[in-house]
């Protein structure tokens, strides 16, 4: 019996969320294979097999696999779970991850466990739920568990010294029926908000999309990615992909930065994990200084840009 | 930080187990007011309240309305836009007659929205109000041709609706008006005149506004039997419904005012140009008449905005005294650090002040408000004459006693935020300006305590006033004689209290003749009396229906037993006013005249 | 064209949700609930779809206890046509709740589903997926924008980093995004209406969905209270801090 851990990646390398799921998946139990779906993607399935405890990298290669649709993907992954004796379906609870595991679970007429934030046994576990105000611990009673867990929550597996296997697989058919036609993805020199080491947020008080340049110099100097509240993100002022929270994006940086963020409860769901929280608002009363490791009272318009001065090289 | 919430639970429980919305639901025409149906009407009047009003409502203040050099007036950013999102949500018709496309519901239902308006965002909801006097008129002595041509697009919202009574020397006393109306050979009028405070008598709304102008044509008797009404539309209306002609009518200018910033409070001038086109609404020499007809409603409504401003004032300042860490509570285990203010004695009794005198007159209200849909609705004339007696005696006490009372509520609200409560950016203040307005329009607090005297105890030999003591008294006896004995000092305060209301009716009786003046030097005392004693008298009925629902089992329990407890901390810290206020007002009248008005 | 608008009654956004003191839970009695805020997106896309022309027909269904029927009226007063409760007391999981929902497909017949990506409650976006797994219909989830012609679906999706544009044939499912549109508010004579418009019920044993629950929830409990460290009097001292006392910046 054995772990399948779903890969994300872009078929050159794996998505860093991936090698956090080996982490989770660790915990399962043992040997853990890794699917690697795709089209070209010998370079994601090399990396996942050299990660740290993968026995086995499952490489599947096909050209509707490139961009797989969830209908290819699920069916790809049942044809691997049907033929191998698995006790537990591992993906990683991102768009990409929460998008196909419901669909395996049904299929396998299974539960599934959404956003795993820790493992207790097996088939016990702890997720967040009410915008993590409230943690359940959800024992899974079907024979295959089907888990999604929160890579922020798990230390990743080591990318190198795995001694696993490729094997090369053939893919099931096309489903057909749907397809994707197009992305627009935002090219951004920027680390991706999830897995950055620093984040520096935004809320409303910044009052224009125009005002958000403010962040992206102090990001700049810090290497940061930039987040938004969801009240930035209604306001228009960013896209939508830059919410951190309950609905967005869930960050666990080591330095987190929130600049005007009042910080509602659906707004920390997504955050307070971070290992230091710094917040600056003009409002002393405002509920982000009571998880703040560091507040700063004080005009964000005043206090950004002497913070970027102050980080200038040395 | 504070959001408004509308306080659901209470409405709810005020409305099914105190002004018994069920019964009201059963009156002819109300069959569709079904609790199921009005719970999801005020949960969804709740969200605009929360979602869209109350946002506006600083920035409101902060912007105000400005008049234009072209005579129009700007309302504050965002306004219009909630002001045609709310009318496409249909609450302007709320009440109104289905007829013209209102949706006819309870006064009852109208009373818990009305509310939340009034909570949320006061100079806002002011212009809504204003239409539905215009509508009431209308509706009450239009001509049909009137009402087709009129009514539809008030009821939608379309178009809004002023009242112009008010001119710079016929304030409180109307019969003072000199508006001139002059009758045309096509039985229009042209009239010509000012009139002030006319709240929304200019803005930019909608492309109409129908003003309701008091006037006199030139052979009309002197005083009050002289004044006519008139409907002075902005534009003219065609025959086809249509706005047309710009009518001789401006706004000259609008007021700069404590509060209320963002509703125009407009002077406007009539036939500047020669005369503004009127049409005569009812009969010649009549208008007054009809107004005293509308006043009731109008009166009402005013008495529910200080409800509504004490409910905002109570949500902020519970919410800052929650969070505000400030010195240690006394007498408390956790007294070794600073904690929240809500724990400190002193701030609790003003919670709790606020909170009494709140929900208090919230039910005074409400059940007033059945009382109006039973007095028109109830299929037994005699009902309906009882419920009118007792409705019109409350009417005075719902206007004069809940805005006075607010007055206390957002002071003592503001007290709790200490200096902050000071600052206008924490929002605490706005309250207070906006509420002050509440005891001067619709009839001051003064004449509101003439009216209950003379109109309400006098005119019948006191018959009204006594029934509702007998109600008190009554309630009184439910209260001693339960099974829960944390009710029984509420019915003995209430006992008490119904005693001295007693004797200073008898009192007013016996000297409304003969000391005429110090009864009304004393008026509002006696109103303040009959204010108290109907607020603890309905919150010991909370508490009654309260103590029900805890021993059957049913319902929020933590909700019941503050119920018991808010009656509990009246009867005990307010009702006792009562009989001190008896003293007051059978002593104290006198006094207020013995010093020469020379000497003053 | 017909959509079956899934609908499901959750605390509302607004509430403070409390752990019941002996942890098996969370507490729910007298507490304000409300539509998912995601489903109220989904019944507002339908609405849309139908004011466009593209749909004919808006059947709204729940499934849960008997107060369900609150949230249908919601849903119709928004604009669903008729509503359906699958009414059942049990603690209805995600696959339970799909395999209801693809029985009542089965009878409807409809040929697109909108539902919400997830619900607030128990925050585990699944429905969506497995349901139309079960139809063996492809999927849209995270649509941020909706468009219908012919027989074919094309949707916006959100994915990270970005927006990803997926064409489909009907039938298919679509859960809502936040960015797919902003609900409108009820009018007061559709609050009125909704009373009026068909409501049925029907339960899981005459669907033949056997719901028995897959997961056990053993026990609930309050995160850890993070704790403010204070503030700090300017931005020198906050770098100073950060590089020495937390020693996250270099």
């Amino acid at each position: 019996m054995a772990i399948l851990v779903i890969a994300e990646h872009d078929n050159a390398a794996l998505k860093s969320a991936t090698l956090h799921v080996v982490g989770a998946a660790a915990r399962l139990g043992s040997p853990i294979h890794v699917l690697v779906a795709g089209s070209a993607a010998q370079g994601a399935a090399q990396a996942a097999a050299q990660a740290a405890g993968v026995a086995k990298s499952i490489h599947v290669d096909a050209p509707h696999l490139a961009q797989p649709t969830a209908e290819n993907l699920a069916a790809q992954v049942l044809a691997i779970v049907q033929d191998g004796g698995y006790t537990h379906v591992v993906a990683p609870a991102t768009g990409y991850g929460r998008n196909v595991a419901p669909r395996i679970a049904a299929k396998l007429d299974v539960a599934q466990v959404s956003d795993v934030t820790a493992v207790v046994s097996p088939d016990t576990f702890v997720r967040p739920i009410y915008a993590g105000s409230v943690f359940a611990t959800v024992q899974a009673k079907d024979a295959v568990k089907v888990v999604t867990v929160r890579a922020t929550s798990f230390d990743a597996a080591a990318a190198t010294g795995g001694a696993g296997q490729v094997e090369s697989r053939p893919a099931v058919p096309d489903v057909g029926r749907s397809r994707v036609t197009g992305q627009e993805i935002a090219k951004s020199e920027r680390p991706e908000l999830a897995s950055a080491r620093v984040v520096v947020s935004g809320g409303r008080a910044l009052a224009s999309a125009e005002n958000f340049k403010l962040l992206e110099a102090l990001a700049d100097r810090l290497g940061a990615a930039i987040g938004a509240s969801r009240a930035a993100v209604d306001a228009g002022y960013v896209p939508n992909d830059y919410q951190v929270g309950q609905t967005g994006k869930i960050v666990a940086p080591d330095l987190y930065i929130a600049v005007g963020i009042s910080g509602a409860i659906q707004h920390l769901a997504g955050m307070k994990d971070s290992k230091v929280i710094v917040a600056i608002n003009k409002d002393p009363e405002a509920p982000i200084f009571q998880i703040a490791d560091y507040g700063l009272v004080g005009d964000l318009f005043e206090v950004v840009p002497q913070l970027t001065a102050e980080l200038a090289p040395r | 930080m504070s959001t408004y919430r509308a306080p659901l639970a209470d409405m709810h429980f005020v409305m099914n187990e105190l002004a018994g919305l069920e019964q009201v639901a059963q009156l002819p025409g109300f069959e569709e007011a079904a609790p199921d149906v009005v719970a999801a009407i005020l949960e969804e009047a709740a969200k605009f309240a929360t979602e869209v009003l109350d946002p506006l409502n600083r920035p409101g203040d902060v912007e105000g309305a400005r008049r234009l050099d072209d005579g129009g007036v700007r309302t504050p950013a965002g306004f219009k836009q909630a002001y045609e999102q709310f009318c496409a949500n249909g609450w302007n018709g709320l009440a109104k007659t289905p007829e013209f496309g209102g949706q006819g519901l309870p006064h009852l239902v109208s009373t818990a929205v009305e509310e939340m308006w009034h909570s949320s965002n006061l100079a806002f909801d002011l212009c809504p109000l204003l239409t539905q006097g215009a509508i009431e008129a209308i509706d009450l002595v239009g001509s049909p041709e009137q009402k087709q041509l009129y009514l539809p697009k008030l009821i939608s919202g379309e178009w809004t609706g002023t009242m112009n009574l008010t001119e710079p020397q016929a304030g409180s006393d109307l019969a003072a008006v000199r508006t001139r109306a002059v009758r045309q050979p096509d039985g229009s009028y042209r009239l010509a005149g000012t009139k002030i405070f006319i709240t929304y008598g200019e803005h930019d709304y909608t492309a109409n506004i129908v003003h309701l102008v008091l006037a006199r044509t030139p052979d009309a008797p002197e005083g009050v039997r002289g004044i006519s009404l008139f409907i002075v539309p902005k534009f003219i209306v065609g025959a086809d419904g249509s706005p047309g002609e710009r009518n001789d009518v401006q706004c000259t200018s609008i007021e700069n005012k404590l509060g209320i910033h963002a509703s125009p409070t407009c002077v406007m001038t009539y036939g500047e140009k020669g005369g503004a086109t009127g049409y005569l609404v009812g009969e010649e020499n009549r208008g007054l008449e009809y107004m005293f007809i509308m006043m009731n409603a109008a009166r009402f409504s005013v008495g529910l905005e200080g409800v509504g401003m004490g409910e905002r004032a109570y949500q902020r300042s519970v919410a800052y005294a929650r969070e505000r860490v400030q010195g240690r509570a006394v007498g408390l285990d956790r007294a070794s650090k600073a904690g929240a203010i809500i724990d400190h004695p002193d701030v609790r009794r003003m919670l709790m002040t606020i909170r009494a005198h709140v929900e208090g007159t919230r039910v005074v209200a409400y059940v007033t408000a059945a009382a109006l849909d039973n007095a028109r609705r109830h299929p037994d004339p005699a009902a309906r004459r009882s419920h009118q007696a007792f409705a019109d005696l409350m009417i005075p006490i719902v206007k004069g006693h809940s805005t006075e009372v607010a007055q206390e509520v957002v002071s003592l609200g503001l007290q709790v935020h200490g200096g902050m409560g000071y600052i206008e950016e924490t929002g605490a203040a706005q309250y207070l300006r906006d509420a002050r307005i509440t005891t001067i329009y619709e009839g001051t607090t003064g004449i509101q305590a003439n009216d209950l005297v003379g109109r309400k105890t006098v005119r019948d030999g006191g018959a009204a006033a006594r029934a509702v003591i007998g109600e008190i008294e009554k309630t009184a006896a439910h209260l001693t004689g339960s099974a829960d004995a944390s009710l029984h000092p509420v019915g003995a305060a209430l006992s008490e209290a119904a005693v001295a209301l007693e004797d200073a009716v008898a009192w007013v009786l016996k000297s409304s003749a003969s000391h005429a003046r110090a009864v009304h030097a004393g008026a509002a005392h006696y109103l303040r009396m009959w204010g108290l004693a109907a607020s603890g008298w309905q919150l010991g009925r909370a508490a009654l229906a309260a103590s029900r629902k805890l021993a059957a089992d049913e319902g929020d329990a933590a909700f019941m037993r503050a119920k018991i407890g808010t009656a509990r901390f009246f009867a005990a810290t307010l009702l006792p006013q009562v009989a001190a206020l008896g003293r007051t007002l059978m002593h104290g009248g006198e006094t207020a005249l013995e010093v020469p008005a020379e000497q003053l | 064209m017909k959509i079956l608008v899934p609908v499901k009654r959750v605390i509302d956004y607004n509430v403070k949700v409390r752990v019941k003191p002996d942890g098996s839970g969370v507490d729910t009695a007298n507490v304000k609930m409300s539509m998912n805020p995601f489903d109220e997106i989904a019944v507002e896309e339908a609405v849309r779809l139908r004011e466009k022309g593209a749909a004919a027909e808006i059947v709204a269904v729940s499934c849960g206890a008997a107060a369900c029927q609150e949230t249908l009226r919601t849903a119709l007063a928004l604009g669903a046509d008729r509503a359906i409760l699958v009414e059942s007391d049990a603690d209805l999981q995600p696959l339970a709740v799909a395999k209801l929902l693809a029985a009542v497909v089965a009878r409807e017949q409809p040929q697109l589903v909108i539902l919400g990506k997830q619900a607030i409650d128990d925050d585990s976006n699944q429905v969506g997926q497995m349901l139309a797994a079960l139809l063996d219909w492809p999927q849209a989830t995270f649509a941020s924008k909706v468009e219908v012609s012919g027989g074919t679906l094309v949707v916006k999706r959100e994915v990270d980093g970005g927006l990803e544009t997926v064409e489909m044939a009907l039938p298919a499912v679509v859960t809502a995004d936040l960015r797919l549109n902003e609900p409108r508010y009820a009018t007061l004579p559709n609050i009125m209406k909704a009373k009026k418009k068909p409501l049925d019920t029907l339960k899981p044993d005459a669907l033949g969905v056997d719901v028995t629950p897959r997961t056990v929830t053993l026990s609930v409990a309050e995160p850890p209270k993070r704790k403010g460290g204070g503030l700090v009097a300017d931005v020198k001292e906050l770098v100073a801090k950060l590089r020495n006392e937390a020693k996250v910046l270099s």
